[in-house]
């Protein structure tokens, strides 16, 4: 298939589809709602079932029994309506479901704005809801990214019988560029979905259960560990990220997604000024590359982090960092984007230059 | 009750209740005369703005509470309901008003609306249905007739939509009416009537959204198409006649009060005054209660 322009709600959603997601279930909310409106267009002609679900809670269920049924199934949202799912989700970590999951952030807390943010770190890299468990969280910088990391998502969910979010902001979602989008190929390797509720009849006869409750302390407990069995693999086996002219940086900024864009562009003014910037992009947020930052510590002097946000993946780049180098935050909220000249601002009083 | 707090002696007018800042709703917006018929009941019922609490959940008619200038709450999508009753019973002299569109009260709100009917707070409750999601640009709402194409709904909707008159009726709501914005006379009136009404009262007033609604709902369909109650000899204290004539929403245009509770129960709140104050002899002192032993601890914190 040749390169297409098209809009980064409609990427994913079309990666989704050729992936294999034949379910979709959500409500609508702004900046996402080409999603919807591409699925309620094009699964119905693929023999998929949309539906415009009466709230984020019921979406969420929804997504619950279609996984559970053994489909692949996707909802997505926007931040608000995401906090609403969050009881879902850790009920369907819980019982080990694949879904894929993608939040196109807006700007928070409560009903916030509707521009473009990245407050959402810490409720989709930590957790979200209640109880022990993690989300496999892919943070895409472009619109080919947005394409193939949905794509691997649906893998990723079967692999781990786990959640998958794809994150992204309103910014990412509206933006156009040309993608090529591959014809679904699931991973040849993926587990059998050997506890999905498909009829005894391809079960032999055997009753399978789909549950979350543990009742005897001795048996969550077991339970629990081995969802985090499951999250060390996946620490060890999935983490990406992407280290951009970093070999003698000596500042290293620290951005995904969207930020990553405007550092990049940072990262051309100040190279042009003399000044050493390299950047860090974390594409798993989680798990998140703390490995990564062994490569740079060596020569670089600081570490810039920048988000849309108040400092959230700060939190995990001073583990990773661990007080070894300075660390310094530059973060626009509310739903403005912060620009490259900002950012150069930032690196000049980090390296003491300036014009 | 709404009329338990001494009434003003001033005179107010409709200007007292409008706000300075301006709607930005679309020109020809049905909401428009829907806040206009709310200043014209606020009007009448002759309580200062500060006394009165307006609440709202999310969505382009949920604006309304800031083009009055009554105390304002523009909530939680679907939320308005549950928010309203905690500020009545923190401070049931308030009147509260709630309002809000059709997808937040019948979509996403709708499990709230049962049991904020079946516990009979002295709320009014205005739903602006237009039959679609204005705010997030035309999606599917919960009362779309079947059949209706949206960008959510692309080669028309598989499902029957939901009756909010037949709704709330079936739980119980003591008043029940629906209007339109072109006849704004009945319309300030219902409202007046439902705020008077001690207890869950609930107007349905079909306001059209010109912008993704379609033309038959629109104001000067309305004109034609409506059906006065009171005209076809209704009476209002009948609640089968009501739920008879409610089955008509989607065809027929019904407007006036389907139903108003000639006996109307105890509010919550009196409800709660009431308790509170058979209890009150046996009330604990603090203290008393701090100090007890772990045995009654223990019964306390077993569920
Ligand atoms: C939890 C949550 N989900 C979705 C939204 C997005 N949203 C805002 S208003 C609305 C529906 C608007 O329709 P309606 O309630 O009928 O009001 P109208 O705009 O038509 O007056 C939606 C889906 C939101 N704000 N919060
Ligand atoms: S979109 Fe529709 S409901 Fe919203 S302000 Fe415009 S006309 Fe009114
Ligand atoms: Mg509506």
């Amino acid at each position: 298939m040749a390169r297409k322009l098209m809009k980064g709600n409609e990427v994913i959603a079309a990666a989704a589809i050729n992936a294999g997601c034949r379910y979709f279930f959500g409500y609508p909310i702004t900046p996402q709602n080409e999603i919807p409106e591409y699925m309620a267009r094009e699964l119905p002609k693929v023999g998929g079932v949309y539906v415009q679900a009466e709230s984020e809670v019921a979406a969420i269920n929804m997504v619950y029994g279609a996984a559970g049924a053994g489909a692949r199934v996707l909802t997505s949202s926007s931040s608000p309506g995401i906090s609403l799912m969050q009881e879902g989700i850790s009920y369907i970590a819980g019982a080990e479901l694949p879904c894929v999951l993608v939040n196109i952030m807006r700007a928070g807390p409560g009903l916030g704005g509707v521009q473009p943010s990245q407050a959402d770190y810490f409720q989709a890299t930590k957790g979200g809801g209640h109880g022990d468990y993690h989300v496999l969280v892919l943070a895409p910088a472009n619109l080919q990214e947005a394409a193939d990391l949905t794509q691997s998502a649906f893998d990723l969910a079967d692999r781990y019988r786990n959640p998958v979010m794809v994150l992204a902001d309103g910014m990412i979602g509206q933006l156009m560029e040309p993608v090529e989008l591959l014809p679904a190929r699931p991973a040849v390797d993926l587990p059998p979905k050997d506890w999905a509720t498909t009829g005894t009849a391809t079960s032999g006869g055997r009753r399978r259960v789909i549950n979350s409750l543990y009742l005897y302390p001795d048996q969550l407990e077991q339970h629990v560990h081995a969802l985090y069995a499951k999250y060390a693999a996946m620490e060890h086996a999935e983490v990406r990220y992407e280290l951009h002219q970093c070999d003698d940086a000596e500042v290293v900024i620290v951005a995904y997604g969207t930020t990553s864009r405007i550092a990049r562009s940072a990262i051309e003014k100040c190279r042009r000024l003399g000044l050493r910037v390299g950047l860090l992009r974390p594409i798993t947020l989680y798990p998140f590359p703390f490995a990564a930052f062994e490569q740079v510590i060596a020569r670089t002097q600081a570490f810039l982090v920048v988000e849309m946000s108040m400092g959230q993946m700060l939190d995990d780049v001073k583990i990773a960092v661990a007080g070894r180098k300075p660390i310094s935050f530059y973060g626009r909220t509310g739903g403005i984007v912060p620009t490259p000249e900002e950012v150069v601002k930032q690196v000049q009083a980090l390296l003491g230059g300036g014009p | 009750m709404s009329t338990e707090c001494p009434l003003s002696p001033e005179v107010f007018t409709t200007k007292d209740f409008r706000s300075s800042l301006k709607p930005i709703w679309c020109p020809g917006c049905g909401d428009y005369g829907v806040v206009t018929a709310i200043y014209r009941a606020l009007a009448t019922i002759k309580r200062p703005p500060h006394e009165i609490a307006f609440i709202s959940g999310i969505g382009c008619s949920s604006r309304i509470p800031g083009y009055t200038t009554a105390y304002g709450f523009n909530t939680v999508h679907g939320r308005a309901l549950p928010i309203a009753q905690g500020i009545k019973m923190a401070n049931p002299d308030l009147l509260v008003l709630v309002a809000g569109g059709d997808g937040d009260g019948f979509s996403i709100g709708g499990g709230h609306v049962p049991h904020a009917i079946r516990r009979n707070p002295d709320l009014t409750y205005i739903v602006m249905d237009n039959q679609i999601y204005g705010l997030t640009k035309g999606q599917l709402s919960p009362t779309s007739p079947r059949g209706k194409k949206t960008s959510s709904s692309v080669y028309g909707s598989m499902e029957d939509p939901v009756n909010p008159l037949l709704y709330v009726l079936a739980y119980g709501a003591g008043f029940v009416a629906q209007g339109v914005p072109a006849d704004m006379e009945g319309l300030a009136k219902m409202i007046e009537e439902a705020i008077r009404y001690p207890g869950f009262a609930f107007v349905n007033v079909q306001s059209p959204c010109i912008t993704y609604g379609d033309a038959d709902t629109q104001l000067k369909t309305q004109r034609m198409r409506m059906r006065k109650l009171e005209a076809e000899g209704h009476d209002a204290t009948n609640r089968l006649r009501a739920m008879e004539l409610a089955q008509e929403y989607g065809r027929t245009l019904y407007t006036g009060v389907f139903y108003r509770n000639p006996n109307p129960p105890p509010t919550y709140e009196s409800q709660i005054r009431e308790r509170q104050q058979n209890l009150r002899g046996e009330t604990m002192a603090l203290e008393q209660l701090l100090s007890r032993k772990s045995t009654d601890d223990e019964n306390l914190t077993a569920s």
